[in-house]
């Protein structure tokens, strides 16, 4: 009975046990807290990785493209049989994408990948990420009039048809200029004065955060930005006298224009220019040509036809600035869908060529993954197998680069790699057989290592707590001497007295590990506002979503790692409580009482 | 078997021609003779435990205890060859120099501590030789221990210092059950010792006497036969002092109590039944109370 009063008192009156049960708290809920970000942190990883990525995936060794696709896909369903839930084609090649943003080209080095719009949703999470909602369910690769995330910048049809409107007018608009002499009065006038036919909403839709660019659809050459600008800024110079007129000069700058590196020639618009196409593609591949001139037969109307639908990445379109001191993030928009971009990408074949595409964006990507949204871009797979020459002329059988497939939620993932690999050996098919475990190795293992260190890091938390708690006892049984005695000399066994030391580190492990608990996790439920919290008071933001591959800070919360923890907690308060105990239980009753 | 009324009614500052009574029973020369530290085995005539009340059974003996201390290589004989005999209801005290040896028999009596050689025996079974067990145990049960310092526990009040005996005694369930039948004995007995306006105060709250009367009601609560007391007046003034004198001798007298009780105060062990002088850990004198 004295065991547990004693236990109590001394855990009721001592502050150093407030010491231990504090360091024992701050222990339990740093690991749980840690461990919880950590496991969401790598679950939300795996997650976001697997849902990208396939299951399991055929993919062809070297720079070679699986033929046959068509029989290997018939081997595949025959080989999985039950586990098999989708299974798509894709071609992937590393392309350049460019753009104009304030009249300068910038250039993309992207992945792009051709996708078949209705298998691939079934095999990876791809639709979700698309930030237009029409786009989930439907046709990918279509402009859609609304359905655009409202975080974006004025996106989609309306978008397209003011800015060519507008860049239609400011063309005529220079044409005009060009035949006849300028007079200072109309240098003066100000380009807002429009006619009357031109809808009144401003001089570019795009005036506000960032230039869309746009790009070859202007004039064929590319260099209607650049009119453009010097349009804007000659508006705004004071006017010139009548014997120094500028536009002629201008006129001359502009035809000089014509022959800037990034002019895309290729682009098939009315007034393209098809001897540049000899200059960049001297022996295009049959199929090209052939189709290249059919594009160049129809007349394309950018104000009421798009181009081929491209997705990008939104890391790609978007320029997400950090403002240190107002703790706010800012989006540029290179994009946005509805405008048109070039993507050059390699011919298939041994000596590959670039091939010049122009598409326009109809939506963005955005998974998150950092690393996929500043690299993805998605096409038809169809037109990329059309463009590249992927296309053999006399089958029609086209190439692919990889095989996706989807297992069954239950299936057992190695095996069915297994499987495939033996109905796929090395020897015969030029193929690898990869899981999505396989494809990102690299990353998965040193997550998991991360993860290793950090709990032996961890432990050495706890650890040191457990030290803590054996020098206080010490100093409590050191301190307790004569009271050791004097229960001794009541009659008190020597077991009694360890386990009133044995019983107040149980106490002083539960104390602390419970309330380190409860911390712990109130302090991951709430971890995305007390990060806000922080970084009101600091004038940093904690956690940049710009920087990780998440939003906001994911957790997991186990019960098994709570208990784990909670539980370890208290055998190593109790463990680190034997020492003193017995220390206490062999004291001499008379050396005890000695002290005074 | 009944103590004698007149040894505990005396007054205590009585200065009278009794309290020169205790004479050496043997000629100081020869108690000297058998004192060389070599001969601890051999007898000593005037030293047998000798019956010195006739009425009273023998509670406590000790039989040629020795005791040696070991201090960084250095062996320092603290009792050598003591015997004395505490019969029932007998007021003992045993007085001497600091450093005579006197509180370390006291120990040894209390078993506390073992001696080297030699025995101690309450009511004819050796008890030194007990198992830890077994002689805490007795502690808890047999004998009530006071000490100069009092020695309460600090966390604890008046009330739970006093039932801490009965704590150790029980488990928790044990305890429980019977918690407030030892519960009315403890508030009963500290206010037979004046405090029972005090129960709910710490030990830091209360004076020095009332620490003592406290310590003594912890040691009497489990009605103990045998009470030793290491100097409880040493820490006090001299009223106090014999306030808590009187107190004990008052409740020894109501509960048929045999007492052992060190002290270095000439006029407190005049007072007592018998006593034992030590000097340099050889009883140099034992004298009954012829009163």
């Amino acid at each position: 009975m004295f065991k547990l009063l004693l236990a109590w008192r001394y855990l009721k009156t001592r502050f150093i046990a407030l010491a231990s049960i504090i360091s024992v708290t701050l222990g339990v809920a740093t690991l749980i807290v840690v461990n919880s970000v950590m496991s969401g942190f790598s679950q939300e990883m795996t997650n976001k990785l697997h849902g990208i990525l396939s299951d399991v995936e055929l993919v062809a060794s070297g720079m070679g493209e699986i033929d046959r696709v068509d029989e290997k896909v018939e081997q595949i369903k025959a080989v999985l049989g039950d586990d098999l839930q989708a299974v798509t084609q894709v071609v992937r090649v590393p392309a350049m994408l460019n753009f104009l943003v304030h009249g300068q080209p910038r250039y993309h080095q992207i992945m792009l990948i051709g996708i078949d719009d209705l298998t691939f949703g079934a095999v990876t999470d791809f639709r979700p990420y698309l930030t237009n909602h029409w786009h989930r369910n439907g046709d990918v690769f279509r402009l859609q009039e609304d359905g655009y995330d409202p975080e974006l910048p004025e996106a989609g049809w309306p978008y397209r048809r003011e800015k060519y409107r507008h860049e239609r007018y400011v063309r005529a608009e220079m044409e005009r200029l060009l035949e006849r002499p300028i007079s200072p009065e109309a240098m003066s006038r100000p380009l807002r004065d429009l006619p009357a036919g031109y809808p009144a909403t401003g001089p570019m839709p795009s005036a506000g955060a960032g230039s869309p660019a746009n790009t070859g659809s202007v004039s064929g050459t590319g260099s209607a930005t650049g009119a453009d600008g010097a349009l804007v800024s000659v508006a705004k110079l004071p006017p010139l006298p009548a014997e120094k007129p500028v536009l002629p000069k201008l006129s001359v700058q502009v035809a000089e224009g014509e022959g800037a590196e990034y002019v895309t020639g290729g682009s098939p618009i009315g007034r393209g220019d098809g001897t540049r196409e000899e200059v960049w593609n001297p022996a295009p591949v049959d199929a090209l040509a052939a189709y290249r001139e059919k594009v160049q037969l129809t007349p394309f109307d950018p104000i009421n036809e798009q181009r081929v639908g491209i997705v990008v990445g939104i890391g790609i379109g978007r320029l997400r600035a950090h403002d240190p001191v107002t703790g706010e993030s800012q989006d540029m928009f290179f994009m946005r869908p509805g405008d048109d971009i070039e993507i050059t990408v390699p011919s298939a074949g041994s000596q590959p060529r670039p091939i010049l595409e122009n598409c326009t964006v109809v939506d963005f990507y955005s998974s998150k993954m950092h690393e996929y949204d500043s690299a993805f871009a998605f096409l038809p797979l169809s037109h990329l197998q059309k463009i590249r020459g992927m296309i053999d002329p006399a089958t029609g059988a086209a190439t692919v680069s990889a095989i996706q497939i989807k297992l069954k939620p239950d299936a057992n993932l190695n095996q069915a790699r297994d499987r495939l690999r033996a109905a796929f050996p090395m020897v015969q098919y030029p193929l690898m057989v990869q899981t999505w475990r396989d494809q990102q190795a690299p990353l998965l293992s040193a997550v998991e290592m991360e993860i290793t260190i950090l709990n032996i890091l961890l432990f050495m938390i706890i650890a040191v707590a457990g030290f803590g708690i054996l020098a206080t006892f010490f100093m409590i049984v050191v301190e307790k001497t004569k009271d050791i005695g004097i229960l001794k000399s009541l009659g008190a066994p020597s077991g009694g007295v360890m386990s009133i030391f044995l019983a107040y580190g149980l106490s002083l492990g539960m104390v602390g590990s419970g309330a380190g608990t409860v911390i712990g996790i109130l302090f991951v439920v709430y971890i995305n506002e007390i990060a806000d919290v922080v970084a009101y008071l600091s004038g940093r933001e904690v956690f940049d979503p710009s920087i990780y591959f998440f939003s906001s800070i994911p957790t997991l919360l186990s019960p098994t790692m709570v208990i784990l923890v909670s539980g370890g907690a208290i055998l190593i308060a109790v463990l680190s409580s034997v020492l003193p105990a017995l220390r206490a239980a062999r004291l001499d009753p008379v050396e005890a009482l000695r002290y005074e | 078997m009944k103590a004698k009324p007149t040894t505990h009614h005396r007054p205590t500052t009585a200065l009278g021609p009794v309290s020169s009574s205790p004479a050496p029973v043997g000629a100081p020369g020869r108690v000297g003779g058998g004192a060389e530290p070599g001969a601890t085995v051999l007898p000593h005539p005037q030293l047998q435990v000798q019956p010195y009340r006739a009425n009273g059974s023998l509670v406590l003996s000790a039989n040629h205890v020795h005791k040696t201390y070991h201090l960084g290589g250095q062996s320092i004989p603290v009792l050598s060859g003591v015997s004395l005999a505490v019969r029932q209801g007998q007021f003992t005290t045993i007085v001497g120099q600091s450093g005579s040896g006197k509180s370390t028999l006291l120990h040894l009596l209390g078993t506390l501590d073992r001696p080297d050689r030699g025995e101690i025996c309450l009511h004819k079974q050796r008890i030194d030789n007990l198992p830890f067990r077994k002689r805490d145990l007795l502690r808890n049960r047999e004998i009530g221990l006071i000490f100069q310092f009092y020695h309460l526990l600090p966390e604890l009040t008046v009330l739970e210092n006093t039932l801490v005996p009965f704590m150790i005694r029980y488990g928790v369930w044990q305890y429980w059950l019977r918690r407030r039948q030892h519960a009315e004995e403890a508030r009963e007995l500290l206010s037979r010792v004046g405090l029972g306006h005090r129960l709910n105060h710490r030990p830091n709250q209360l004076s020095g006497g009332e620490r003592q009367r406290t310590a003594i009601a912890r040691a009497l609560v489990t009605q103990p036969k045998l009470l030793l007391a290491d100097e409880p007046t040493g820490n006090l003034d001299a009223k106090t002092g014999a306030e808590v004198l009187d107190l004990l001798r008052q409740l020894s007298e109501q509960q048929q109590l045999t007492v052992v009780m060190v002290t270095h105060d000439e006029k407190i062990a005049e007072q007592s039944d018998q006593i034992i002088r030590l000097r340099d850990g050889k009883v140099v004198s034992a004298t009954a109370d012829a009163a």
